[in-house]
């Protein structure tokens, strides 16, 4: 029991030194939300300008595609522990927290903690800004389900940073292949347009990964909107990649640092 | 047992005893045949077409003792480090601490031994001296309320009080030095593996190592020091060994 409790708070410290060296950077929160307001006016006026099938107005078509926006933050988030992984490598830090009690895994699933929580932060003004800027509507009986559904999204994205940083520790390299699964995924996780508008097998595709799940969930309950599919469906769904993929994409990370030792590349960067 | 590491240094207990090694591994140290480190038969190679850079080495460190092993560049040193803390695996071969070794058990080997890498990285450089020390000690499983007193200790070991609430990208390279020594020292463990630990050091910061060492050494842990030279003669040490072709040869 003390074990779990010193561990806990060794997760705590990971996610409060990740925090420590964010805020170190003073501009840092201030460009990426100047960056959510590009996009939040960019897609305000798209949706004035094009009609899109399935949406009664567009305001509706804006209320789909901000929830899509906050969700892009959340995938670059996950798609950052490789990243953050490679930094550990070249400072050195790596090796401590692999020679460490606490471990070089637990380390890295503690890792994401504080990319995770930004991001759902980051979502939160997205949409804070989306209704005082620019007049989204939210359905505010249902946003507090959101959290506890965002909270399963997270998880249900984690072994995508989980599999990149096993192939960091591999071929160490951080972002190699992210930018193009960052793209392929916005596109196929319906995140700026409904998932229907795609060719017929590029909508199987968007079935087999989590985040069109989670954009449909969260649109539902955020926004009201069902386009999509059924938020239902989607929630299990969610379920069901968190349940499967987490313990096998620790396994494969376990498994990538294992052989780094055993090969004695661990070191390298 | 131990005598002084520098004879005109006495031992000076600047260390809390809240962080002393755990009783866990009084039952180990009564087994027969386990040493503080034990290093049996590694081999290592890093090509198959080259010679082994380690070549069936043998090491056994008895209790409360201080080790120096030189060698030139290239000749193992740090590969040999790196296995016994753990980070990377022989071809052959084994390293224990206490019969423990990391592939079988690897958070209890972790928390038994401590090395400080060669160079100067492994430090975050946006942290405090403090905040570096903190996270440190969380990560080392060290016990929530026990965590203040041992990093407060640690910065008065290793002198870094007026440092401690600056970052570290902001002192020099000898005091980081100080400060990743301190990272070493903190939790409080049983086998310490130091590679080149004097650099960046001035006279002050080596004495500050040579206590900490002396203190390993008193509560019957012991020290492995690495560099390719004997950079003071006038350290007392109980052994000396020369690595060459993968082996220990007497200094």
């Amino acid at each position: 029991m003390s074990d779990a409790i010193t561990a806990g708070h060794a997760f705590m410290a990971v996610m409060r030194r990740d925090l420590t060296i964010y805020l170190s950077y003073r501009t840092r929160l201030v460009s990426q939300v100047l960056t959510s307001v590009f996009s939040l006016t960019l897609f305000y006026y798209v949706s004035k300008l094009v009609h899109v099938s399935g949406f009664k107005s567009p305001s509706d078509y804006f209320a789909f595609v901000v929830v899509g926006i906050s969700m892009i933050g959340v995938m670059y988030s996950c798609f950052s522990i490789p990243d953050l992984l490679r930094q550990e490598l070249v400072a050195g830090t790596f090796d401590r927290l692999l020679l460490s009690p606490f471990g070089a895994v637990r380390s890295l699933l503690a890792m994401t903690l504080f990319p995770l929580f930004y991001s759902f932060v980051l979502a939160a003004i997205t949409l804070g800004l989306g209704c005082a800027v620019f007049g989204l509507r939210l359905h505010w009986s249902t946003v507090p389900l959101s959290v506890p559904a965002m909270a399963l999204a997270l998880v249900a994205f984690l072994p995508f940073g989980l599999l990149f940083a096993a192939l960091t520790v591999v071929v160490k390299q951080g972002s190699v292949g992210t930018t193009w699964v960052i793209a392929l995924l916005s596109i196929v996780g319906g995140l700026y347009f409904p998932v229907s508008l795609l060719p017929h097998w590029v909508q199987t595709a968007a079935r087999l990964q989590p985040f069109t799940a989670a954009t449909t969930v969260l649109r539902h309950l955020l926004v009201g909107t069902s386009v999509g599919g059924s938020p239902d469906e989607a929630l299990v769904r969610l379920a069901l990649f968190a349940v499967v993929l987490v313990p096998g994409s620790i396994l494969v990370l376990s498994g990538a640092i294992r052989l780094g030792q055993r090969r004695g590349t661990i070191i390298e960067y | 047992m131990t005598r002084p590491v520098l004879d005109v240094l006495a031992p000076v207990d600047t260390r809390d005893e809240q962080c002393e090694v755990d009783a866990r591994m009084h039952a180990a140290r009564d087994a027969p045949g386990a040493f503080p480190l034990a290093i049996r038969g590694v081999t290592k190679r890093w090509h198959r077409s080259r010679p082994a850079v380690l070549d069936e080495l043998d090491l056994a460190l008895e209790p409360g003792t201080l080790t120096w092993v030189g060698g030139r560049n290239g000749a193992g040193k740090t590969t040999m480090l790196r296995i016994a803390a753990g980070l990377i695996e022989p071809d052959e071969g084994r390293a224990d601490v206490w019969g423990v070794s990391a592939r079988e058990n690897r958070r209890r080997y972790q928390a038994l031994v401590s090395f400080l890498p060669a160079g100067d990285r492994g430090l975050y450089a946006r942290l405090t001296v403090r905040r570096q020390l903190d996270f440190w000690a969380r990560i080392s499983m060290v016990p929530s309320p026990q965590v203040r007193q041992c990093v407060d200790g640690a910065i008065d070991a290793f002198d870094l009080r007026e440092l401690a609430d600056r970052r570290v990208d902001r002192i020099s390279m000898g005091q980081r030095q100080r400060l990743r020594i301190a990272m070493t020292f903190l939790p409080d463990p049983e086998t310490v593996l130091l590679d080149e630990p004097l650099t960046s050091l001035d006279g002050h910061g080596t004495e500050l190592v040579l206590v900490a060492v002396q203190q390993v050494l008193d509560r019957d842990g012991v020290v492995l020091w690495c560099s390719p030279s004997e950079e003071h003669l006038d350290i007392a040490f109980d052994a000396r060994w020369i690595l060459e072709q993968g082996r220990m040869m007497p200094a």
